[in-house]
């Protein structure tokens, strides 16, 4: 057990943890800087105040009726939470819940919003966009269900994944008409490259398929022992780090790759898969939760790893930074989440 | 790392019951009986768009059947999309519920349902297909199952066949209708019932998709039924073998046979006696998707002998037969003989 003291080292000198009791949905910095929301499965939204270790973490009642189905950060603070009990509910810094937008019996199962404004949020078959009011702006038709959403880099498209492809759009076209990427079979997890030139997916079939924009090139990324779930573009976008494999994986996007490139594995070696991945905002350094509870740093160009949480509370299934890249954050499955400042002192 | 990392996840998994047949069978009425019994239980249910009633519960989640085919070169291996979405968005706030029931439109062809607790990681480790349950209508079920193929599908996959509305026929249909089912499928249980009233532990908790209780119901081959001539598309045969069966030939065989004709093999039960093994290996396939492990000793006195059932259609039956016959270890009898013979020779 001593070697689980020593990974929980920062979250005990330098963090805050507590079992919140549900499947912990999503976490996210609110873009203001002054507060950490963790999203439930039991319809709550946790409230945690990064650099007050002190301070008592407080309980929003986002979607009393049911469980928080996806979370990201707002648009210009707070956080966004989409439930099973088909609303939209915004929850400010200070804790207040406003209901954006109400779909009925669907449920809301990814959401995205962008420092522009503009907010996505996926239900069933169609991507609804909301303004920085809350106003609709429009709603996005699909040929079948949503798997993910994603906005690019300027806010500028939306990518939405589904079955046989992704599909993306132009936030502000006046005709709505999507660019369709197709590929054969069901897409869930979707990100866009920093730079806009490729869209990536994750798919049923423990595979990642991607497109480069500019010509329409396919990308397969395969290999995985498991679904990936989570997957992000460090900040520069030159490496894609993923989830689904017993290390963190990450394919090249410069110098021609991913194709005919190797990944780069991190954090390998334990036998255990990684869950959850988040990129630093700023540097080539990704955070890697895994499925036994273990969540870590590592840096990509050195491959040196630093423990942040002790395996042992469950599969972490939320994970992330807050802007300034100073803080990180993460929950499980099981209802256990953490928060630790890792700024210079 | 440290030795201590295990990524075991010890919770137990939900029981997932899927309730199929066709329109007006009596499926919604089943359902709303099973919700409103006071059983103290609580479900999420997942619903079609179409359904005939309302359904009177606390979690009723709308489903579209959405059907996708995998990439794994295999026509056959369909799953429901929406199902593995809305078993994970359910698993978020597990606890709540103690079992999940999936009603499937009346048109639906089950093997999706069956082959998503098959295929998709996620499902499988939160989940376990608990059974298939098939309303039918006794008055009706000879006219569908002439129109339409889904029927028939419905009853093949049964576990257990909830044969509704018996107030509407004579104990002359009563029985034919019960033989057209067991010629379908010979290890259904088949629950008689007027406004679906049977009793709840008939169709909920019945675990039958696990390994350990392939083949626990003998199959009811109706006397003389393998000679008949069927009077419909899809049948059951079954096989029985004396001599131990051969791993490799075995999965060799079976790995071939499903890739081929998968398509038409709806489901495959099997209960094996591996040579120099003395637990019994239990075998199920949905279409070409299959499952198989170690399932515990043979019973004492229990005769060691290999079975196999398969439900399908356009079955070979000497072929089947010839290829099971052929998993079996050689005979030391016939080997004996061989030596015996050539001995002369050899001198």
């Amino acid at each position: 057990m001593e070697g689980v003291g020593a990974a929980d080292a920062l979250l005990r000198s330098r963090g805050r943890s507590a079992e919140l009791g549900a499947w912990v949905v999503g976490v996210a910095f609110g873009r203001e800087g002054r507060v950490c929301a963790f999203g439930l499965g039991d319809g709550t939204v946790r409230l945690a105040a990064p650099g007050q270790p002190a301070e008592e973490w407080r309980t929003v009642a986002a979607h009393p009726e049911g469980a928080c189905l996806a979370l990201c950060a707002d648009a210009k603070d707070g956080a966004l939470s989409g439930g099973d009990d088909g609303r939209l509910v915004r929850v400010a810094p200070d804790g207040a819940a406003e209901e954006l937008a109400r779909y009925g019996r669907k449920w809301v199962e990814h959401v995205a919003a962008h420092e522009s404004g503009v907010r996505a949020a996926a239900v069933g078959k169609a991507v609804h966009l909301l303004d920085g009011a809350g106003r609709p702006l429009k709603s996005l038709a699909h040929p079948s269900s949503v798997g993910g959403v994603a906005f690019d880099a300027r806010g500028k498209r939306v990518a939405a994944s589904h079955y046989n492809g992704c599909s993306l759009w132009f936030v502000a076209a006046r005709e709505d008409k999507p660019r369709v990427l197709e590929w054969k079979g069901s897409h869930g997890a979707i990100a866009i490259s920093p730079d806009g030139a490729h869209v990536v997916t994750a798919m049923q079939e423990n595979a990642l398929h991607g497109w480069r924009l500019a010509d329409g090139q396919h990308m397969r990324m395969s290999g995985y022992p498991s679904k990936t779930r989570s997957l992000c573009f460090t900040a520069r976008g030159r490496w894609l780090a993923t989830s689904g494999a017993e290390s963190v994986v990450l394919w090249p996007f410069f110098g021609g790759g991913p194709m005919g490139k190797a990944p780069t594995e991190l954090a390998g070696g334990d036998g255990v898969p990684c869950t959850a991945v988040a990129c630093h905002p700023q540097q080539e350094v990704v955070a890697a939760g895994f499925a036994d509870g273990l969540v870590v740093i590592a840096e990509v160009a050195s491959g040196r790893v630093v423990p942040v949480a002790a395996p042992g509370r469950g599969p972490v299934s939320a994970l992330a930074w807050n802007a300034a890249g100073t803080a990180l954050a993460f929950g499980t499955e099981t209802g256990f989440a953490g928060l630790v400042d890792l700024s210079k002192r | 790392m440290s030795e201590t990392r295990n990524a075991a996840d010890p919770r137990a998994q939900i029981p997932v019951t899927v309730l199929t047949g066709y329109l007006g069978a009596g499926k919604t009425t089943l359902l709303n009986r099973i919700l409103t019994e006071n059983h103290g239980r609580k479900f999420a249910v997942v619903i079609n768009e179409f359904g005939e009633l309302g359904v009177d519960n606390d979690l009723v989640v709308d489903a579209d059947e959405e059907v996708f085919e995998m990439n794994n070169g295999c026509i056959c291996c369909t799953v429901r999309g929406d199902l593995i979405r809305i078993i994970g968005g359910l698993m978020k706030r597990r606890g709540r519920f103690d079992g999940i029931i999936v009603e499937t439109t009346g048109l639906a062809d089950p093997a999706p349902v069956a082959q998503t607790f098959f295929a998709d990681e996620d499902v499988r480790r939160a989940t376990k297909l608990d059974a298939i349950v098939t309303v039918v209508d006794a008055k009706h079920l000879p006219a569908r199952l002439a129109d339409s193929p889904e029927a028939e599908e419905q009853i093949a996959f049964a576990d257990i066949v909830v044969l509704n509305k018996m107030d509407l026929v004579t104990p002359e249909e009563a029985a034919e209708v019960e033989r057209r089912i067991r010629a379908i499928n010979p290890w259904a249980e088949i629950r008689r019932a007027t406004r679906a009233d049977v009793p709840i532990e008939s169709v909920i908790g019945r675990d039958a998709f696990s390994l350990e209780r392939i083949l626990e119901r003998e199959p009811e081959f109706l006397a003389g039924e393998n000679e008949h001539e069927h009077d419909s598309d899809v049948v059951s045969l079954s096989f029985e073998v004396e001599r131990p069966i051969d791993p490799e030939r075995f999965n060799a065989w079976i790995t071939q046979l499903l890739a081929t004709r998968g398509q038409d093999l709806l489901r495959t039960k099997g209960i094996l006696h591996y040579q120099g093994e003395d637990r019994r290996f239990a075998f199920q396939a949905v279409h070409m998707l299959a499952d198989g492990d170690f399932v515990g000793p043979w019973r004492e006195g229990e005769p060691r002998r290999s079975r196999i059932v398969f439900i399908g259609r356009d079955l070979n039956r000497p072929v089947l037969r010839r290829g099971f016959e052929a998993c079996q270890v050689d005979d030391p009898q016939a080997a004996g003989n061989e030596v015996a013979r050539r001995g002369p020779d050899r001198a």
